[in-house]
């Protein structure tokens, strides 16, 4: 047996074990039981490593087992080891690694750690299982516990206490940890009834759930599909409203930004950098199907491009809408919450453009890829900085932080480097992938969501800017704690507010990534040639060889010029952010404050970004309270009255038909014989209707 | 195939009865303990059931007793046959019986002292002795071999429902009761009239001489008559005016005994419909599939605006039986392996959170949610368990729920493939899973988190006899959850 046989098993099996023994070692040694998540942690990222040379030799390997019987049919289990799983996989276990040794001091005196240990361990265990399942149910169950521990940790503080309130500040509406969860589980959970369809569908065709069967055999199943018209187009909307409501895209984006509840950890490893990547990674697991159908059959399958156009448009979109409502937000979390749905609305593009011509789809793919490899590192430096500033701020909203650049030097470094990635400056990670991203869209000729995802990069500098700004930049040096009577009573700026450095545990996994964004930086050419090379061999694999990449350029420009171009845009609309953010929150030359007066045009753009577009007030007018406007009537105005009706009604009836037929039963001689009467003449009636008499 | 013990099936059957009667004597002395009387009895019958399982399993076939019941006017025999069909739903009513006895003990330990005081030892021997004729009627219906014996067996669990609920429900017990068996008592009769012109007709009446009637026009009255008594007894939109009522009432330690015995008309359309009529019974696919997705939302949004933790669950059989039907109603043998396969799921998942709400009812001393709340720090375990059976109903792994529905909507949507009335009611019968996540895990998040009120400040856990066979029912679903093929090798062996 190789280790490439068992690894893949291993490594999401020992998170899982690591779950149970948190729950079982709680009571008994705490000590213990750090040290056992710990090192099933640090295995499975072992584990997790030792796939990495099938990468190297670009095998794609698959061991199914029998798992169980259906009618006609039996489902089986394994494991896919290929290029897409290994990277996903290994920017899982690495990033969940980091952030819990991070979290071994962060929750040190948390008294129900054992909880969330539990829920760090089975989220990384179901999380390498979705990457890695070979087929759809078994994904599914990974698909679904990610979920069930996202909506565990969001409402980890679950009895509500103030102090984990978010939202607000006063007068604007706070939102509690335990409403925060139900609300991302629910809005997931109805992406994934949708994903669930689409998956039931594409069996009844294909008659399989394995991915790779589905793409080796699209050949003969898709034209029965196509037959009918309009199910393939079904299918493709189906299937991707599973994803995007795991990525929190438009329209099932709000559950990301009051998922920031949880501690923080959990905000860096679920909702930034590991579960709401499960998304993308399902796109481009699917992806393969979907391009065969479009380019590759012959005839083509025009519908399957409903997929490409619809991940395209919304992860634009999506891009665009968390960037514009990132500029705006009051709260550290809420920003990078913002940021990340813009992210991965990058990353959905950049998927859809792999499919929208026939030339792109490795320049897509390995694009999008790229950059889920960088933003997941720096995100979450992103994040575990912002834990620290937090606690040493004692405030959850940047106006009241005021952090000393002095006295926090290690966290102010490292955060201006995952800020600066996060733009895309060069010569960082985030450069390089937000290139090829940008020009995988101009070499398809996808010019409308190239301009929107131009857009984005200025949005993006902005709110880095004003983000670091607010939280280091904007007072004196020296740093001031500024508590306002709102938060007096919040428990969180008593026992925390210090303005000191975290500590060396905590700092050191986000130095480790801030060096790693810059490492990856000075080879990003080099990453990026790798990953394209990688992706064209798996592509090719699968027989999805298409018209070789013929890039038509853009303006005569291809190649070196073009990434040149792009590269300068792009610094261009790096400038065109930060400039006026460094002149307002980072070398404050105006109170912005001044920019918004109280009335008119600026007030009410601010107002429709800050309220979210108010998209979130739209769902809960038209969905929240319409429900429970519903039910509330249900019980009223249905089953009451039913009740009445029948379990009262047809009693009352019994009773009114025997008080009559009581009335007649008067004893009399005289009526009973003309009761007799009666009888014997209607008896004669029947007869002789009845043709007896 | 065959086994080495001798009438297996006869004794899973009569041990709950034999059972039954001890209760009846010793109960005077043996007061709470009687319950673990009951409890040896229907963990017997389960290790029987199970080991006939096995057998099945590794041997394959089937297995049929027979004994001759009378000659008179037509041959009744008195037959019991396990195959893939009723070994699997056998066994899970089996268990689910013996988690409710042992649940008993200490419930009625404190029903009985909060009803009658501490001076009436008798009602404990009454409890009990009624409570193993569930066994009896729901072990024996599903083996049953012909209709009269499956109308005699569910009798024989209706009766002491309405007896139990009478001297041991809350408030408005007496009425309640009554009504109930009424409704029940219409819905066997309807059955009955059904059985017995098919019986008639046929000349006999084993379950498989439906099929002479398969078909004809008189096998539609049949199938029609037999398919509305059916689903009188589950409470489908129109006839469940009596289910949230009953749930309320009665004591919470049978209340998984009565989704069990709502939720075991899937079998009985499974078996007399699906197995021996399909031409008749394929008719009525589309009204069924209607009828099943109008429960489904309704019986949802009925959920949701509960108060009553033992209503709440009440009215979420309803659309959760529901499901079953529009698995049997897509008329093909992925939608009725699911359907069954739902319903072991759905009564895994109901036994717990019924359960639940009985722990709540009496470490709480309220039925109101509006009272409850952040009680997961009080009760960890009551409160994982609430989240368990609500992940069972909402369909998320590991737990049973998940394989169990995507199995029945695979067949809901191979049916919604041959025309496109089918196809949007699927697709709404799915989406109204989605309203299961809401109305089993919001009410959890209002029972057991946020801020705990003044009141409920020295709430304590359950006692182990109250959790701990919670614990078991989980602990099955999960195994069904991971290994599906326990319930889907019987099945597809079927079907």
């Amino acid at each position: 047996m190789q280790i490439i046989d068992v690894a893949p098993w291993l490594c999401w099996i020992l998170p899982a074990i690591g779950a149970l023994a948190a729950l079982a070692l709680n009571k008994v040694n705490r000590k213990a039981m750090n040290i056992t998540v710990l090192s099933t942690t640090l295995l499975s990222c072992i584990m997790t490593l030792l796939m990495v040379p099938s990468l190297l030799n670009n095998s794609s390997i698959d061991h199914a087992l029998f798992w169980f019987q259906i009618a006609g049919a039996q489902v089986n289990a394994g494991l896919l080891i290929d290029a897409l799983s290994i990277i996903v996989a290994n920017v899982v276990s690495f990033l969940s690694l980091l952030i819990m040794i991070y979290s071994t001091k962060y929750m040190a005196e948390d008294p129900s750690i054992a909880r969330f240990w539990f829920f760090m361990s089975l989220f990384l265990s179901s999380m390498l299982l979705l990457v890695l399942a070979d087929n759809f149910i078994l994904m599914f169950i990974g698909w679904k516990l990610v979920s069930l521990c996202s909506f565990g940790l969001i409402g980890y503080y679950y009895r509500d206490e103030k102090e984990h309130w978010i939202g607000g500040p006063a007068p604007f509406p706070f939102q509690k940890p335990s409403r925060n969860g139900l609300k991302a589980l629910l809005m997931t959970s109805f992406g994934d009834t949708a994903l669930l369809a689409g998956i039931i569908i594409l069996y009844l065709y294909s008659h399989t759930f394995n991915f790779m069967e589905l793409i080796q055999t699209a050949g003969t199943w898709l034209p029965a599909m196509a037959a009918t018209p309009g199910i393939l187009a079904l299918t493709c909307v189906l299937l991707l409203l599973g994803p995007l409501a795991k990525s929190a895209q438009f329209p099932f984006h709000e559950w990301l930004p009051e998922a920031m509840s949880g501690p923080t950890p959990v905000s860096a490893l679920i909702h930034a950098a590991t579960m709401v990547k499960a998304g993308v990674y399902l796109i481009a697991r699917m992806l393969p199907i979907f391009f065969f159908a479009a380019w590759v059959a012959a005839p083509a399958y025009p519908e399957a491009l409903t997929f490409f156009i619809m991940a395209g448009a919304i992860g634009a979109f999506t891009a665009f809408l968390g960037g514009t409502q990132a500029m705006v937000a009051k709260e550290l979390k809420k920003v990078l919450a913002y940021s990340t749905m813009s992210a991965i609305g990058y990353m959905v593009l950049a998927l859809g453009i792999s499919g929208l011509s026939a030339g792109s789809l490795v320049a897509g793919t390995s694009s999008s890829i790229f950059f889920l490899i960088n933003h997941g590192i720096f995100k979450v430096v992103l994040f575990l900085c912002a834990g620290v500033v937090i606690h040493s701020a004692g405030s959850i909203y940047l106006d009241h932080m005021n952090l000393s650049t002095k006295r926090m030097r290690f966290t102010l470094v490292s955060m201006w480097i995952g800020g600066l990635a996060l733009m895309g400056v060069f010569p960082l990670s985030g450069f390089w992938s937000k290139d090829n991203v940008l020009i995988a869209c101009l070499e398809s000729g996808q010019y409308a969501i190239f301009a929107v995802a131009m857009i984005s990069v200025v949005l993006t500098a902005f709110y880095v800017c004003r983000m670091m700004g607010l939280a280091f930049h904007t007072g004196t040096p020296d740093g001031n704690i500024h508590r306002d009577e709102e938060f007096r009573d919040r428990k969180l700026a008593e026992d925390h507010a210090h303005g000191e450095e975290g500590h060396w545990i905590e700092i050191l996994p986000y130095g480790l990534l801030a060096a790693l964004t810059v490492v990856i930086g000075l080879v990003g050419p080099l990453v990026s040639e790798f990953l394209s090379s990688a992706f064209s061999t798996y592509y090719a694999n699968m027989g999805l060889e298409v018209a070789a990449e013929t890039h038509t350029g853009f303006l005569g420009l291809s190649g070196l010029g073009l990434e040149v171009l792009v590269a300068a845009v792009s610094i261009v609309m790096i400038l065109i952010g930060a400039v006026p953010a460094y002149f307002l929150y980072i070398k404050p030359t105006s109170n912005p404050s001044n920019l918004l007066p109280q009335t008119g045009i600026r007030r009410t753009l601010y107002n429709f970004l800050w309220n979210r577009w108010y998209i979130n007030a739209f769902y809960n007018k038209v969905f929240v309270e319409p429900s429970i406007w519903v039910s509330k009537r249900v019980q009223r105005y249905i089953e009451d009255p039913l009740n009445q009706a029948i379990n009262g009604g047809i009693p009352e009836g019994f009773k009114w038909l025997s008080r009559g037929l009581s009335r007649i039963q008067t004893g009399k001689l005289r009526i009973n014989m003309l009761y007799l009467l009666v009888t014997i003449v209607i008896a004669l009636i029947v007869l002789w209707l009845g043709g007896f008499i | 195939m065959d086994t080495a013990i001798p009438s297996i099936l006869l004794q899973a059957v009569i041990v709950p009865l034999i059972g039954a009667l001890l209760c009846a004597f010793l109960g005077k002395y043996l007061k709470r303990n009687t319950g673990w009387i009951a409890a040896a009895a229907t963990i017997y019958s389960t290790a029987l059931l199970a080991y006939v399982a096995v057998q099945l399993w590794t041997q394959g076939g089937q297995l049929v007793e027979t004994y001759t019941w009378g000659t008179i006017v037509f041959q009744l025999d008195f037959g019991f046959l396990a195959d893939g069909l009723s070994i699997p739903v056998a066994l899970a009513m089996s268990i689910i019986c013996t988690a409710m006895t042992v649940y008993s003990i200490n419930y009625m330990d404190h029903r009985i002292e909060h009803l009658y005081g501490k001076d009436k030892p008798g009602t404990y021997a009454l409890y009990y002795a009624l409570f193993l004729l569930f066994p009896v009627g729901l072990i024996g219906g599903a083996l049953s071999t012909n209709t009269i014996e499956l109308f005699l067996f569910l009798e024989s669990g209706l009766f002491p429902f309405y007896i139990l609920m009478d001297v041991f429900g809350y408030k408005d017990r007496h009425r309640i009761a009554m009504m109930s068996f009424v409704w029940t008592q219409i819905g066997a009769a309807v059955l009955l009239i059904g059985a017995v012109i098919a019986g008639v007709k046929a000349g006999s009446f084993a379950i498989t001489s439906l099929s002479v009637l398969s078909g004809t026009d008189l096998g539609l009255l049949a199938c029609g008559l037999i398919l509305v008594g059916i689903l009188m007894k589950m409470g489908t939109f129109g006839f469940h005016v009596w289910l949230p009522l009953v749930h309320a009432e009665h004591p919470t330690s049978i209340a998984a005994v009565l989704a069990t015995i709502v939720g075991f008309g899937t079998y009985m359309i499974a078996r007399l419909l699906f197995q021996n009529m399909f031409a008749s019974f394929q008719l009525f696919s589309l009204p069924l599939m209607i009828l099943a997705v109008v429960t489904m939302f309704y019986g949802a949004y009925l959920t949701m605006g509960q108060d009553d933790v033992k209503r709440l669950f009440a009215c979420s059989t309803i659309g959760q039986t529901a499901y079953s039907i529009l698995g049997l109603a897509s008329m093909n043998a992925m939608g009725v392996e699911g359907g069954v396969f739902y319903f072991i799921s759905h009564i895994l998942g109901k036994a717990i959170l019924f359960s639940v709400a009985g722990i709540l009812v009496t470490q709480t001393g309220t039925r109101s949610i509006k009272e409850m709340g952040g009680l997961a720090g009080k009760m960890p375990l009551t409160a994982t368990l609430c989240l368990l059976g609500a992940m069972i109903l909402s369909a998320i792994p590991p737990l049973s729920g998940f394989q169990a529905e995507w199995i029945l909507f695979t067949g809901v949507f191979m049916q919604g493939l041959t025309g496109t009335a089918y196809m949007i009611l699927a697709i709404l019968a799915l989406f109204a899973t989605f309203l299961t996540a809401v109305y089993t895990f919001w009410p959890a998040i209002r029972i057991f988190f946020g801020p705990t009120p003044a009141g409920m400040e020295k709430t304590k856990e359950a006692p182990l006899t109250m959790t701990a066979p919670l614990v078991a029912l989980a602990v099955i679903s999960v195994l069904i959850g991971l290994f599906p093929d326990i319930i889907m090798h019987f099945l597809t062996s079927v079907f």
